[in-house]
């Protein structure tokens, strides 16, 4: 079998968008090949100036194509004694194959003739050099850019194409480049020509070139040096597998560097020293026994640092961000967070919802009437200070140099500022949960004031008409949304989410939408997101879909109602609930509401009495069971009503002659459906 | 090495690389840039190889001379290479070469960083370029100026002269760093600093500025009008560094901010169309000159 190469050296290819860049390479290239029947298994590689293809298993030449083609009926085809007419004749000749090959097939309308082609398959080097520029030259990346006259449009400049099939060049243009059979090795280490003749002389003569084709162990290589080198001053890399997978993409040749800082620096609060060192450097920090070394670990485009020039050097750029952020810390210190509030008034927040000064404004009523709601009114005092001073971070230097630290910052300046504990922490933590993997704001005050702030946020945006559509989302409110109901579900706090919504509503003037137009499509955007949630900790969709449709005002309770249909399900099968349900639900959408009240004289039949009877028994536990969120024991109330609901439905006919008698029976059922779905609706549940 | 031996070797390597050694820009301009050797000459058609030093005043930046990193005026050294030349990379690890820099000891990477000017109407593609994990030089492919889409591509290659000499010297202070043998920086520039910092965030004459900004605009404009490409275009500059001002004094508020960048860039936007149809009214002089008569006649006439 035969192999394939293709390489496409670049000028450095962004991080950032090697790992799509690999998997849409990849995916289009094997459709491609596959389409062109053209078999084998492709693999990918990458470092930071290349994007190659490696094939193997690959047949020389394209498997052959057949097709069938459909011409007259033989009726037509034929005449009486069997001798194709012209009709035979000529659809075999434009087929360009003999009278005597073409079949007949029995199709749906009839006997008809067909021409069977057999197209001979071509040399796979000649193919694959027709498919490869289109599909490379149509990779798309987030931001493309031209080069050279200004058209040829791609991530990066290319400067050479390698392709070989068999040892043989597969000749092609890519982006006005020839391909060939040279590539060239590491910048600055080997940077001179390189003649391959197939896959093993390419590995072997990039590598020893210093340059690793494959990103996999350049990333282990990168992991076992940080954990040596950490080693070495007994420490441990801090935990970062993605910068690990950036570091990676980032080089050619996988080298790390371990340099040290002036201890005096780990006064300044850890997170900024770890985001400096992360987010600006790209280095990582060195921990030792649970805290701060005063080491960092540094990628490079290297095999090593004989004189320790790149230690030297990344320690240089380190003490400069270091003592900048100390001269941020100690120069925003000499302003109290308080006194920075006048200054929100001139940061934008949004248009038409103002500055942060309003915001805040907004936030401070907010919190108070949430915690009236959530029967925290105790804390009013703190949770006015932490409002007060929620956003005041945005204007200190800190953090336009460290964005990504709003919030943790605030924190750190109230502490200092002499805030008591709840209010800096709740400052410090009102962004969180950033993330999938991160925790909700440590205390209540904290809770309540992310809450108002994003409550905030969502209404404001949501009454502009700002919703996100499809992938749009500017303003971030998916993780809104999702940090809504993440803090409601972890603190078990019972809100009525559509009251706080509307409070939060009311706060925003100029709106030019309506309450009653943004708060239901806010209701269904924040029970889509709970219904994401559930999905994702493994709840089955069928029964988050039956919690869900019934109604949810308060989504931890909704949250605990799946939990327990969930633990029940596992015991016992649901599918006689579903089916009793599923017939209540059928009979009452055909039944009007007459309203009638139930009443056992009215009762005829003996199945019909068994089944009031254990309802009427298990309503009076239900309503202090479900009062009390015990829903596991209400679901098991309400499963012991399947024997008696089933008996009902096969000797009662609800749809009695009698008015009287069906309105009653229509009563029965409709108050066993409403006690069900003050649950779940159960007819969403698959057996 | 001290900053102007740098200057020196910088300005002796690109000029044995064919680049024409311009002179800073004497209107305050907050890039190297926006000099016009950059964003005029990167418009149109014609060849442009050039060199500069650029002083850049940024008032936001100011430090009062207290921050050993941050200055309201730093240097930039600027070079131009239109069209971009396939080895363009390569010229560029060679001018560290001719500092003394052995990229073979060194790690030398090139990060993504694209850049973007909203008042200029300009973008482009790059890198920040990392030695030893200092950003020394800002590497870009310029793709649009003044809303104009380029073509041919030209690379802007642009090195923080304050920062290389501090890291080459291993001074922890830009004010340590010496200009010239026995002169420190600080000793030119620190009083310099101060005044420049206090005025921006705390003299500056907000109602004056304001009125500048205005009258700026309104004579770049009635230059544009006039077909006086290059004044409009120092007006614009001028507006440009007044709105600076007024952000540093911190009074341009969030909502005036956008519409303040918008009037700029419509500047710019006007000032780089008109220079392309200058340009071609000129017959687009530097572009190479063809062998006969008729091409010339062509190109005076497009």
């Amino acid at each position: 079998m035969a192999e394939f190469l293709f390489e496409i050296l670049a000028e450095e290819i962004p991080a950032g968008v090697l790992p799509a860049a690999r998997e849409e390479l990849l995916s289009r290239a094997t459709a491609a090949f596959a389409e062109a029947r053209l078999g084998g298994r492709l693999a990918v590689h990458s470092t930071s100036r290349r994007l190659a293809l490696v094939g193997e298993d690959m047949a020389d030449h394209q498997r052959d194509a057949e097709t069938e083609v459909t011409g007259p009926p033989v009726s037509i085809g034929y005449d009486a004694d069997g001798a194709p007419t012209k009709a035979a004749t000529g659809f075999a000749r434009a087929h360009g194959i003999a009278v005597e090959d073409l079949r007949v097939a029995s199709l749906p309308k009839g006997a008809y003739l067909v021409a069977r082609k057999v197209t001979p398959g071509r040399p796979a080097n000649e193919v694959i050099g027709e498919i490869l520029p289109p599909l490379v030259e149509k990779m798309t990346f987030p931001r493309m850019m031209r080069w050279g006259d200004g058209t040829p449009e791609w991530i990066r400049p290319v400067h050479s194409v390698l392709a070989l099939f068999d040892g043989l060049v597969i000749p092609m243009t890519l982006f006005g480049v020839e391909s060939g059979r040279t590539t060239y090795g590491h910048r600055s280490l080997a940077p001179g020509r390189i003649v391959t003749m197939g896959v093993s002389d390419w590995l072997q003569k990039l590598r020893a070139a210093h340059v690793e084709p494959d990103v996999s162990v350049r990333r282990a290589r990168l992991e076992d040096l940080s954990r040596a080198l950490a080693a070495e001053v007994g420490g441990e890399p801090a935990d970062d597998a993605a910068l690990l997978d950036t570091w990676a993409h980032l080089v050619e040749s996988p080298g790390v560097v371990r340099g040290s800082y002036d201890p005096a620096f780990l006064e300044l609060p850890e997170e900024i020293l770890v985001t400096s060192m992360r987010e600006h450097q790209k280095m990582l920090p060195v921990r030792a026994g649970g805290q701060l070394a005063p080491h960092f670990l540094a990628v490079c485009d290297q095999t090593g640092d004989p004189k320790g020039l790149i230690a030297r050097g990344n320690e240089w750029v380190t003490a400069a961000r270091f003592s900048d952020a100390r001269f941020f810390w100690d120069d925003d210190g000499k302003t109290r967070l308080e006194d920075r509030l006048p200054r929100l008034g001139k940061l934008q927040f949004q248009e038409v919802l103002g500055d942060y000064l309003k915001k805040t404004g907004r936030i401070q009523d907010l919190t108070e009437k949430l915690a009236a709601r959530l029967g925290l009114s105790h804390l009013d005092g703190m949770l006015v200070r932490a409002a007060r001073l929620v956003k005041a971070d945005l204007v200190t230097d800190m953090v336009r140099e460290f964005p990504d630290l709003q919030g943790v910052v605030g924190g750190l300046y109230a502490r200092r500022d002499g805030e008591r504990e709840e209010v800096w922490q709740a400052l410090y933590d009102h962004y969180r949960p950033a993330s999938a993997d991160d925790g909700v704001p440590r205390g209540d005050v904290g809770g309540v004031v992310a809450l108002a702030d994003r409550l905030d946020t969502l209404t404001g945006l949501f009454g502009l008409g700002l919703a996100p559509t499809g992938s749009r989302d500017p303003y971030a409110l998916r993780r809104a949304t999702l940090g809504v109901v993440r803090i409601l579900l972890d603190k078990k706090w019972r809100l009525d989410l559509p009251a706080a919504c509307a409070d939060a509503a009311a706060l925003h003037s100029g709106l030019p939408r309506t309450k009653d137009e943004l708060l239901p499509e806010l209701s269904s955007f924040l029970l889509e997101r709970l219904r994401f949630l559930l999905e994702s900790k493994g709840h089955a969709p069928d029964t988050v879909a039956a919690v869900l449709t019934t109604a949810c005002p308060d989504l931890a309770d909704a949250a605990e109602r799946v939990e327990a249909v969930e633990a029940l399900r596992k015991e016992q099968d649901f599918g006689p609930l579903a089916t009793a349900f599923k017939r209540m639900q059928n009979i009452l959408e055909k039944a009007p509401d007459e309203g009638a009240e139930l009443d056992p004289a009215k009762m005829t039949d003996d199945a019909e009495r068994a089944l009031a009877l254990d309802y009427l028994q298990a309503r009076g536990m239900l309503d202090d069971l479900v009062a009390n969120h015990r829903y596991r024991d209400a679901l098991s109330i309400m499963a012991s009503l399947g024997p008696s609901l089933d008996l009902f439905f096969t000797e009662v006919l609800v749809m009695a002659e009698d008015p009287e008698v069906r309105a009653n029976r229509i009563a029965l059922l409709r108050s066993i459906r409403d006690q069900f779905v003050r649950v779940a609706r159960f007819s969403e549940i698959r057996g | 090495m001290d900053l102007q031996t740098l200057i020196l070797k910088l300005s002796a390597y690109w000029a044995s690389k064919g680049c024409l050694l311009e002179q800073p820009w004497d209107v305050e301009v907050g890039a190297g840039t926006m000099h016009p050797a950059t964003f005029l000459r990167v418009l149109g058609p014609e060849p442009w190889r050039a060199a500069y030093v650029q002083p850049s005043r940024r008032p936001t930046d100011g430090r009062y001379g207290a921050n050993p990193f941050r200055l309201v005026k730093h240097q930039q050294y600027q070079v131009v290479l239109k069209p971009a030349p396939a080895d363009v990379q390569d010229l560029y690890v060679e001018s560290l070469v001719a500092l003394g820099i052995d990229p073979k000891e060194h790690d030398l990477r090139f990060e993504e960083d694209n850049w973007e000017s909203p008042t200029l109407g300009a973008w482009g593609v790059g890198w920040q370029v990392l030695l030893d994990g200092m950003e020394i030089t800002q590497f870009t492919y310029f793709q649009q100026a003044g809303g104009i889409d380029l073509a041919p591509i030209t690379a802007e290659i642009t090195y923080g002269l304050e920062r290389i000499t501090m890291f080459l010297a291993r001074r922890e202070s830009v004010f340590d760093i010496e200009w010239a043998p026995g002169i420190t920086y600080g000793e030119v520039r620190r009083q310099d600093e101060y005044e420049v910092s206090k005025y921006g965030f705390e003299v500056a004459d907000t109602a004056l500025w304001q009125m500048l900004f205005e009258r700026f605009e309104a004579e770049a404009v009635r230059c544009l009008g006039a077909g006086l490409v290059l004044p409009a275009y120092d007006f614009a500059l001028k507006c440009s560094h007044a709105f600076n001002i007024l952000d540093a004094r911190g009074a341009v508020s969030a909502t005036d901010r956008v519409g303040v960048i918008r009037r700029v860039r419509e500047l710019a936007v006007g000032c780089a169309n008109a220079y392309v149809a200058s340009r071609k009214t000129l017959g687009f002089p530097l572009l190479p000159k063809a062998p006969s008569g008729p091409a010339e006649d062509e190109a005076g006439n497009g």
